[in-house]
């Protein structure tokens, strides 16, 4: 997939915050940041950090208290309202709740800048209306009520809305939040998709580090005192996410994005036995304080393979068979097997 | 003839038949109590010679009654309920709050003060009776003024309490408040603008002059028609203020057009025909119901119908057609409209659905 590098949004020394009358509440230093077509970008920052507030502003939903905001090299400020919601799109974290509003009704609504005076919808309208419909497979639900709709369901609906609005950038503030697994990634796919097909540039934040690692194009990382901007992986060298965590018992684990918790460690066991099994079982006994050796000491745990369908614990003193790895976990916990 | 028009742009669905078939039927049901109207009353006359006073110059006493007193009636009882449905609607989803009206937000209270400080108040030197002409237009515009205070007054307080029950709770106290302070302006004035305070506040379709009801359709009309225009807005305006900013509305304007609009409308009928209740509530509801649809391109003209027909039938009813006596108006739409409220608050309890 050919990308066209073309800049869409460019923030320039952007200060966000609350104005109430002449105290200014800036959130963040000013932010420095920008989002090429196509892109999928996640924000992410911890909890009040200012996330929502970028993104409403980014918007222009709320009036920036200083810096500027470039869509497509123009700054924000000479759009009018209607210009500017055919250039971006918004989702907010807010839940819609309007009964006998049908899901082609709830898409409609995104069609408000490119219709006339009485929102007449005519067949062009309708054609990028069902266009939308079919890109997010709602078409089964065209009729359905919107508060009849799942979770998911509902916030496909709302990015069928944002499509059919003809924007070139999304701004999605959370997503995916309150979706179960499911339908998470299947958002997110369909994310993935819109911005890979459609070259739509999403910004969206998320709280889910490890999706957006694997999955976004750029992340913005906010931290209290600048904003860092990056492949995830560009992030990830730079050792960049270890400023989320302020406690030192959470680490990030650099080469495989994830996290874990810092416990003291108890000593090293060796695992012998194939990839899969060996794979968890190592989770496992990292997860009981344990980690893993490299080479064949005692003690070692072999896992099982073919007839042997248990995990044998072989220690200086005994050899200790299992049925699972639940077993194994609760005696490697209870038991200090390496001071016996 | 603009809710034909309405039904044509109206995209067309699955259930497009069956609207269209709800919008002949409500059509056919107002012109049905239209002439229902005209027809009964408290003094019986002959179908033949309704008939015939409408159109020869008989200069019967029949005439009199039809042309002087039920004609005009029923086109009073057509436009009040037309006026007050519509601004129903549009506070609805404006506040997002199905228990919003004119009635139950204080924005009759509101129209009610006004028209108290014009009755009891500003016309001191002048007679109550005098208020023709300019009168009608003063007394009018009065109601506009309290009637528009008292919706931006619960927009403030609703942009910064969410909760739907708890706006309510203020509302009424608003009434409670506003009614008080009427009480002392009742207290502090004279027997006669006493009296026609309270006459007033009984509320009435059949004590219109037919200036009034000149200045009552000007106004009607114009609210209409602007309602029209905010067709769109609305729609986007059931998204929620955020959402609706964000698909390019001008929020404030909005609010604006469709706030004049609202306090056009129930201010006008407020000032001549007094507080009639429930109606304005309960027709969208009922709308909603028939229609199946949030989009107010269909719900504008869907509202007009129904408001127009519920109206009808309560002055219908409030004539007790074959007794001569006659029911307060207001109590019959109370009737009609309370039910409707209850099966709403009923229904929310178990959705969380705002509408």
């Amino acid at each position: 997939m050919k990308k066209n590098f073309s800049e869409m949004l460019t923030l320039n020394s952007l200060k966000i915050g609350y104005a109430s009358g002449s105290h200014e509440n800036v959130l963040l230093p000013p932010l420095n940041a920008c989002a090429n077509k196509g892109e999928l970008i996640a924000v992410i920052g911890r909890n009040g950090i200012g996330k929502s507030t970028l993104l409403r502003t980014l918007t222009g939903l709320q009036p920036s208290l200083g810096g500027e905001i470039f869509y497509s090299g123009k700054n924000i400020r000479d759009y009018s309202r209607m210009d500017l919601a055919q250039k971006v799109g918004y989702i907010s974290t807010e839940i819609v709740k309007v009964s006998n509003m049908s899901v082609y009704d709830l898409v409609a609504l995104g069609r408000f800048p490119h219709t006339n005076w009485m929102g007449k919808i005519d067949t062009k309208n309708h054609e990028v209306i069902m266009d939308a419909i079919e890109k997010t497979a709602m078409s089964a639900f065209c009729n359905r009520f919107v508060s009849e709709l799942s979770d998911g369901e509902r916030q496909r609906a709302m990015i069928a809305r944002i499509l059919a609005q003809d924007t070139g950038i999304m701004v999605m503030d959370e997503p995916t939040a309150f979706l179960d697994i499911g339908s998470k990634y299947e958002i997110l796919h369909l994310m993935h998709l819109l911005s890979q097909n459609s070259d739509k540039t999403i910004i969206f934040s998320t709280h889910d580090l490890h999706m957006a690692i694997s999955q976004s194009d750029k992340i913005w990382l906010i931290l209290d005192n600048r904003l860092m901007e990056g492949a995830p992986e560009d992030l990830m060298i730079e050792g960049a996410f270890d400023h989320l965590f302020d406690s030192s018992s959470v680490q990030f684990n650099s080469e495989n994005g994830t996290f874990s918790f810092r416990s003291e460690e108890k000593g090293r066991i060796f695992i012998e036995g194939d990839e899969i099994r060996r794979h968890w079982t190592e989770k496992a006994i990292n997860r009981a304080g344990f980690s893993l050796s490299e080479v064949k000491t005692i003690p070692y745990i072999i896992i099982p393979s073919g007839n042997n369908r248990e995990w044998k614990l072989t220690t200086d003193i005994s050899s200790v068979e299992f049925r699972s790895i639940y077993e194994l976990v609760s005696f490697l916990s209870k038991e200090d097997i390496l001071s016996i | 003839m603009k809710t034909e028009n309405q039904i044509e742009t109206a995209h067309v669905l699955s259930s497009g038949k069956q609207q269209k078939l709800f919008f002949a039927g409500l059509l056919f049901l107002v012109v049905c109590f239209l002439i229902l109207d005209i027809f009964l009353g408290s003094v019986s006359i002959k179908a033949s010679d309704v008939i015939k006073a409408i159109f020869t110059n008989t200069e019967s006493n029949f005439e009199t009654i039809i042309l002087k007193f039920r004609l005009p009636k029923a086109i009073t009882a057509l436009t009040v309920g037309i006026a007050l449905s519509l601004s129903g609607l549009q506070m609805q989803t404006v506040f997002r709050n199905p228990m919003a009206g004119p009635d139950v937000l204080g924005i009759s209270s509101g129209a009610s003060l006004g028209v108290a400080f014009v009755i009891l108040g500003f016309s001191a030197n002048i007679s109550p009776d005098s208020l023709k002409g300019l009168g009608n237009w003063i007394l009018v515009a009065a109601s506009w003024i309290g009637a528009g205070a008292v919706m931006i007054l619960i927009m403030f307080i609703s942009s910064r309490v969410k909760d739907i029950m708890t706006i309510l709770i203020l509302g009424i106290m608003l009434s409670s408040g506003i009614s008080a302070i009427v009480i002392i302006m009742q207290y502090f004035s004279n027997e006669t603008m006493l009296k026609a305070y309270v006459i007033w506040t009984m509320g009435s379709l059949g004590n219109l002059t037919s200036s009034q009801l000149n200045v009552l359709l000007i106004c009607v009309s114009v609210g209409v028609l602007l309602s029209l225009f905010s067709a769109k807005m609305l729609n986007a305006l059931l998204l929620g203020e955020n959402y609706a900013g964000s698909i390019g509305l001008n929020v404030r304007l909005a609010r604006i057009v469709i706030f004049a609009c609202t306090s056009i409308m129930a201010g006008s009928v407020t000032a001549f025909c007094g507080p009639i209740g429930f109606i304005g509530i309960a027709v969208p509801h009922i709308a909603r119901i028939l229609f199946k649809t949030s989009d107010h391109k269909i719900l504008i003209p869907g509202t007009i119908l129904t408001g127009g027909a519920v109206m009808l039938a309560s002055d219908i009813i409030s004539q007790l057609p074959g007794s001569d006596s006659v029911l307060p108006v207001n109590a019959v739409t109370s009737l009609i409209g309370i039910p409707v409220v209850i099966w709403v608050i009923l229904r929310n309890r178990k959705y969380s659905g705002l509408f």
